[in-house]
């Protein structure tokens, strides 16, 4: 993420939409990223028919405990969490795959639910919640940087401090804490009440650590393009800061802050898994991928798949956007483009 | 410049005090953490209570209390835990330094060697299959959880290989180099592979895309042009100005993990450095000790951030007015 | 994995844990102990609950135990861990001891430092104790009146968690709880070196005063031990070890201590091994690991889930189970809605299905459903069952039908109720399963995990109004008022305190009068007693200030090569009696 800013007259000629158009003809030429693009809509559809293939397919609740329940399979009717029944007789073990679509295709966790369907229905909160931060992200450090970099001064000052206590601020500890605090008494903010189960608790969270990430390469961006005769000429002709901000320095950086999103995306997605990790995040009986892997941990030892599944997905839908996100960035760095076709 | 750098040094010992000032606040601000009544014991009585939170300074008000914890942690170097009483935390911090610094550099040597080898080997061989398949692996090591590959690293080589293929692999925990460095090696080989797994990611994908570049510039023609070996103008001309921003970002990447990032990493393994101190700490909500470890960490985060700063102001005078 | 919060259930806060109980398997009601494997393999341990002498040719070698964490302060008379008190039996004595035994009997107590029982005097209010001659501390120095006197005194010094709860009865104990650094006991405990006798006196007679001399708290220090918590730093013993160096980042390391030697087989057996090494820092999962490999000798921490069933299969001459006295219960907050009505607290009794608790918490062989306060085999417990499909006396199944026609009957339905559980594997699956039946059941729920670290105080405090969580209860010593008393009396209800042990906030003059009574009948006649504390119970059950859930069970999982496995009822397995030759 070091290496974007671009130098600064390429970014003068990207104030026309023309190089968008370009570059959105060269991602759609680009057969890996559209490979990654086909697997995050199939993640994506797969995931919303959650309910469909919950109630429809495997005929399960997947947020309700079913610890004494019964299944049936190969004709026999087996409890889905298992005492152990030998020696000692300690420990339960829930039910392995059945590698049936239709009921148990991967078996059951400690509660007796369908991981499969948990498994759908976690996706939807994980991408909910790493796209809507990362976008959050965005928005937050975009205006933070053209603030920064173009007011300078005593503004840039203020601005740089806080962005540096926020990158220094261990993210687990702020996590932790701020777990503590907002699970148990939900957040107040002037009339509006976030429960303490809210996804918006975890999108926030997840949302506000990276900022520094965005923020600094924007900084810099507008530091140097500040110095161009274009704006110079803009501000000379009486523009307001606003208007300088809004129509000459916003479009000048949106491509590289573009460049950022589905990489952001990805980061989010593994972040968000290592806080569920540090139980916070997604509130049980709610699941994402993150918290799926650590009920799973109880079970490593006698039922690896309700740990390893998850993770697959989380490998799979990071490296697509991972993928995604290097598509888009070939077809909108200007410099890698430029200097590879001078 | 000199000028610079003290207002830069200035600015980043104003960035540790927030911090501390932060971690203060949000440890009062939790509900159900004073400390006061996990001191006493369960069942203490009001008495036995209100003795307790005076002898530990809890009845005083939030200033004081913060001044305080700030002059034994920094002035007199002997802040105690609020859990494990009578331990204190600048020595505990020291102690699990040495730890941290063995994954982390061991895991750095790695990550370095792998990431240059494939981040050269797909920008030398463009258009080759080699490309995309290392490609490939670089965008797995960096979509992995780090902690998820820990513990599946661990379910196989703990327990469902153990017998087999892994059985020279010891359990988890650490042994002190000077102990015996065979072991020390060993037992922070699955640690530093997998620790390495995402950086070695990350530092591939950059280094093919700088190269890529590079390898296109006018120079690198020039050269080629001249008959140089293809190999001498990889290694002299290409490496050569790829490696600025990776050795900048390195050096964001060291200090960070340094300071304890390679948390769930210490943790999943069970290596007690500094990672694994706050982690503990956390679980135990133990005051003293994160503030000992954020501030800790926090360090070297600035200080990384401010060499980068200065050294890119050394050679770029434009960031020296900002 | 083991990053998850895996806080043991017993210790982990600095708070819980205590003491201990149940039958090591040999005794006569726990023929379940150890499960189906119970005939054979734990044949090691099981047993013998009189050790035979001691046998000299298993002496020495060096006994590694495992702990995910240390447990805090080393200070005997601050530190109230079961983690520690375990070990603690091994390094310190009180004037009186329980047993070291296992079974039953390890609920004796028997005279320790003491030559004997104490002389009871003033309608028991005078207890006069004659100190054994010879016996030294780790430093060399002899054990005398005078230290019996300072040991008493820093109790309140150092502000023990029991200054309050077990040593208030002491004359003059008043005043030491308000101004600790002033205190005198010179009219409640007096030494006398000449006759090498010390008299304690109490305000008012107390029957169980003699197990709270056999607890850590009222161990006997050198005179001039610090008077404040030692922390880290070692204090002399008089056991058979003493601390050689303790981080708790790393270890406790307790070699021999050079002094002692046995003068009560009972009271302070001689130890077999010359060092025991607890090494903290690993994994539960790497623990478990390490001793089926050999690699260390014991596990302090509750095996994981994922790896029961391996130990009972697997290693079953290795694992040994025994009951606990001790309590898993739903507390339910009785000044607020909705547990404020009784039928909405009885609704949650009728629809727990305690099986499926006990399933979540490792299968039958490791709990027991309960629905009365006091847990099995403890004094005064009774088999009642007043929550339970098809009567009787044992709880059977859950009746949700039931419960849901009282949740409406008690117009609380719909309404929000917030679960507060630990967010560690065990408690916090508990709690999805229980937020999911309150949901089915009329309620609309949320479950709340929090840090098991600040959980226990956290529903203590009536300032966080926590409707309903899950907590637990290990006794300190086996007296029933150690459970009804302490959990469900109206001196235990403090407003806006985190040290409020009565979490549902029950407080009912009536029942409180009648805990009084059996308190007062206990001095003279503790079989009566009994049955007054049973009648409580089930009083208290019809009002249902909380949903006890089951008795747990310990399992100890040793390595190959320990031999002679003991379990005291009291403080649990017997470390210095473990063999590693």
């Amino acid at each position: 993420m070091v290496s974007t800013d671009p130098p600064a007259e390429q970014t003068a000629a990207r104030a026309s939409p023309g190089p968008w158009r370009t570059a959105l003809g060269q991602l759609v030429r680009n057969k890996a990223a559209m490979a990654a693009l086909g697997v995050l809509v199939v993640i994506t559809v797969a995931c919303l028919g959650a309910p469909v293939y919950a109630h429809s397919v495997a005929h399960t609740d997947p947020f309700s405990s079913n610890i004494s329940g019964t299944t049936v399979i190969d004709g026999k009717t087996v409890q889905l969490l298992q005492p152990s029944s030998t020696g000692l007789g300690l420990g339960v073990t829930p039910i392995g795959p059945t590698w049936n679509p239709s009921h148990y295709f991967l078996g059951v966790d400690n509660q007796g639910r369908d991981v499969m369907a948990r498994l759908l229905y976690g996706g939807r909160n994980s991408l909910l919640i790493s796209l809507t931060s990362a976008l959050m992200c965005c928005v937050i450090a975009t205006v933070l940087g053209l603030f920064a970099g173009y007011f300078g001064g005593f503004v840039d000052a203020i601005l740089s401090r806080v962005l540096d206590v926020v990158w220094a601020f261990p993210v687990y500890l702020l996590a932790i804490s701020l777990s503590i605090v907002l699970l148990t008494s939900g957040l107040d903010i002037g009339p509006l009440h976030i429960g303490g189960d809210s996804l918006l608790l975890p999108i926030a969270i997840i949302g506000i650590i990276y900022v520094p990430y965005v923020a600094r390469p924007v900084r810099g961006q507008v530091m140097v393009l500040k110095e161009r005769e274009f704006l110079q000429a803009s501000v000379g002709l009486g523009a307001s800061d606003l208007r300088v901000l809004r129509r000459e320095l916003l479009p000048n950086v949106l491509p590289s802050v573009v460049v950022f999103l589905p990489l952001m995306t990805a980061l989010n997605m593994l972040t968000e898994s290592a806080l569920s990790f540090l139980s916070i995040g997604v509130q049980p009986p709610n699941a994402s991928w993150g918290t799926i892997i650590n009920d799973g941990l109880g079970l490593l030892y006698t039922r690896p798949i309700v740990t390893v599944a998850p993770g697959l997905a989380i490998v799979i839908a990071a490296g697509a956007l991972n993928v995604l996100g290097d598509g888009v960035r070939d077809a909108l760095d200007p410099r890698a483009r430029l200097r590879g076709a001078a | 410049m000199i000028w610079f750098i003290g207002r830069r040094l200035a600015a980043a010992a104003l960035v540790l005090v927030a911090i501390s000032m932060l971690v203060f606040l949000i440890f009062f601000a939790t509900p159900g953490v004073d400390p006061a009544a996990r001191i006493a014991g369960r069942n203490a009585d009001p008495a036995t209570l209100a003795q307790v939170r005076q002898a530990f300074g809890l009845d005083r008000p939030l200033p004081i209390r913060y001044l305080l914890l700030m002059r034994h942690l920094v002035v007199d170097r002997d802040l105690t835990s609020y859990v494990n009483r009578g331990v204190k935390v600048v020595p505990q911090i020291l102690q699990a330094v040495p730890i941290t610094l063995s994954l982390v550099t061991g895991a750095a040597v790695l990550w370095l060697v792998l990431g240059i080898a494939m981040g050269v080997g797909a920008a030398s061989r463009q258009g080759t299959a080699v490309d995309p398949v290392i490609v490939f692996l670089g965008v797995v090591g960096v979509s992995i959880p780090v902690y998820w590959l820990g513990e599946v690293v661990n379910l196989i080589t703990q327990s469902r290989l153990h017998n087999s293929l892994f059985s020279w692999v010891p359990p988890l925990g650490y042994v002190g180099l000077t102990t015996d460095p065979w072991q020390w090696a060993l037992h922070l080989l699955f640690p530093w592979l997998t620790l390495a797994m995402l950086y070695a990611g990350i530092y591939a994908r950059i280094l093919r895309s700088e190269m890529v570049v590079a390898l296109n510039e006018d120079y690198v023609r020039t050269a080629r042009a001249k008959g140089i070996s293809e190999r001498r103008i990889l290694i002299r001309h290409a490496l050569r100005t790829s490696l600025i921003p990776i050795v900048s970002l390195f050096g964001l990447d060291f200090g960070a993990l340094i300071g304890g990032a390679a948390l769930l990493t210490e943790v999943v393994f069970g290596l007690p450095g500094i990672g694994k101190l706050t982690f503990d700490a956390l679980e135990n909500v133990d005051l003293p000790v994160i503030m000992g470890c954020v501030l800790y960490a926090a360090f070297f985060v600035v200080l990384a951030n401010a060499i980068v700063d200065v050294a890119y102001a050394g050679l770029d005078p434009r960031v020296r007015r900002a | 994995m083991s990053v998850r919060a895996r806080i043991s259930f017993v210790a982990a806060s600095a708070a819980l844990a205590l003491s201990v109980s149940a039958c090591s398997g040999s005794s006569p009601n726990s023929a379940a102990s150890s499960g189906t494997g119970s005939t054979t393999p734990s044949g090691s341990s099981a047993g013998s609950s009189a050790p035979a002498s001691f046998q000299s040719q298993h002496k020495g070698g060096t006994l590694h135990l495992l702990a995910k964490a240390a447990a805090g302060t080393l200070d005997p008379m601050v530190n109230y861990t079961l983690q520690y008190w375990q070990l603690y039996q091994a390094m310190y004595d009180g004037l009186l001891s329980f047993t070291k035994v296992g079974g039953q009997q390890s609920f004796t107590v028997v005279p320790d430092l003491a030559e004997s029982m104490p002389k009871l005097t003033d309608g028991g209010r005078t207890y006069t104790f004659t100190l054994r001659k010879g016996i030294k501390f780790s430093t060399g120095a002899t054990v005398t009146p005078a230290d019996v006197v300072a040991s008493f005194t820093r109790i309140f010094t150092v502000s023990s968690p029991t200054a309050g709860t077990f040593y208030n009865g002491i004359v003059g104990a008043d005043a030491c709880l308000a101004k600790p650094a002033t205190c005198s006991l010179a009219k409640g405990v007096v030494g006398d070196a000449a006759t090498n006798t010390v008299t304690i006196h109490l305000k008012n007679a107390d029957p169980e005063f003699p197990y709270k001399l056999a607890v850590p708290h009222a161990t006997i220090l050198p005179k001039g031990s610090p008077v404040k918590d030692a922390g880290s730093t070692p204090l002399p013993t008089t056991g058979p070890y003493k601390v050689a160096s303790y981080d708790p980042n790393r270890a406790l390391k307790l070699v021999r201590n050079p002094y002692y030697s046995e003068w009560s087989h009972l009271a302070q057996p001689q130890a077999y091994s010359d060092e025991i090494d607890e090494t903290f820092g690993l994994t539960v999962e790497s623990e478990v690991t390490a001793v089926e490999n050999g690699q260390a000798d014991w596990v302090y921490d509750p095996p994981p889930a994922d790896r029961l069933n391996e130990i009972g299969t697997k290693y079953t001459a290795q694992a040994h189970v025994n009951p606990l006295t001790a309590m898993w219960y739903l507390a339910m907050n009785t000044n607020l809605a909705p547990f404020s009505s009784p039928l909405a607290r009885q609704a949650v009794n009728w629809a727990v299905d305690r099986a499926a608790t006990v399933r979540l918490y490792g299968g039958t062989n490791l709990a027991q459903p309960v629905c009365t306060v006091l847990p099995p085999a403890f004094p005064g417990h009774t088999d009642s069952c007043q929550y339970t499909k098809g009567g009787g006396s044992t709880w059977k199944a859950a009746d949700v039908a039931k419960a849901k026609q009282l949740v409406q009957q008690s117009g609380t339905k719909g309404q929000q109720v917030a679960i507060v559980t630990q967010d560690d594997e065990v408690n916090k699956a508990i709690g999805e399963y229980l937020q999911s039946l309150l949901t089915s059941i009329g309620y609309r729920a949320t479950l709340k995990p929090i840090s098991a670290n600040i959980q226990f105080t956290y529903i203590q405090n009536t300032k966080n109004k926590v409707q309903i969580s899950l907590s637990s209860w290990y006794q300190d010593y086996p007296a029933a008022s150690d459970f009804l008393n302490v959990l469900l009396s109206c001196a235990s209800f403090r407003k806006g305190s985190d040290s409020s042990i009565n979490i549902a906030g029950f407080c009912n003059k009536s029942i409180d009068a009648k805990m009084q009574q059996a308190l007062i009948t206990e001095r003279t006649d503790t079989t009566a007693a009994n049955a007054q504390w049973g009648a409580v119970d089930k009083q208290i059950m019809t009002q249902a200030p909380m949903a006890p859930l089951f008795t747990p069970k310990l399992i100890d999982f040793v390595s190959k090569r320990v031999g002679n496995y003991q379990f005291s009822k009291q403080f649990y397995m017997l470390v210095s009696q473990l063999w590693v030759k």
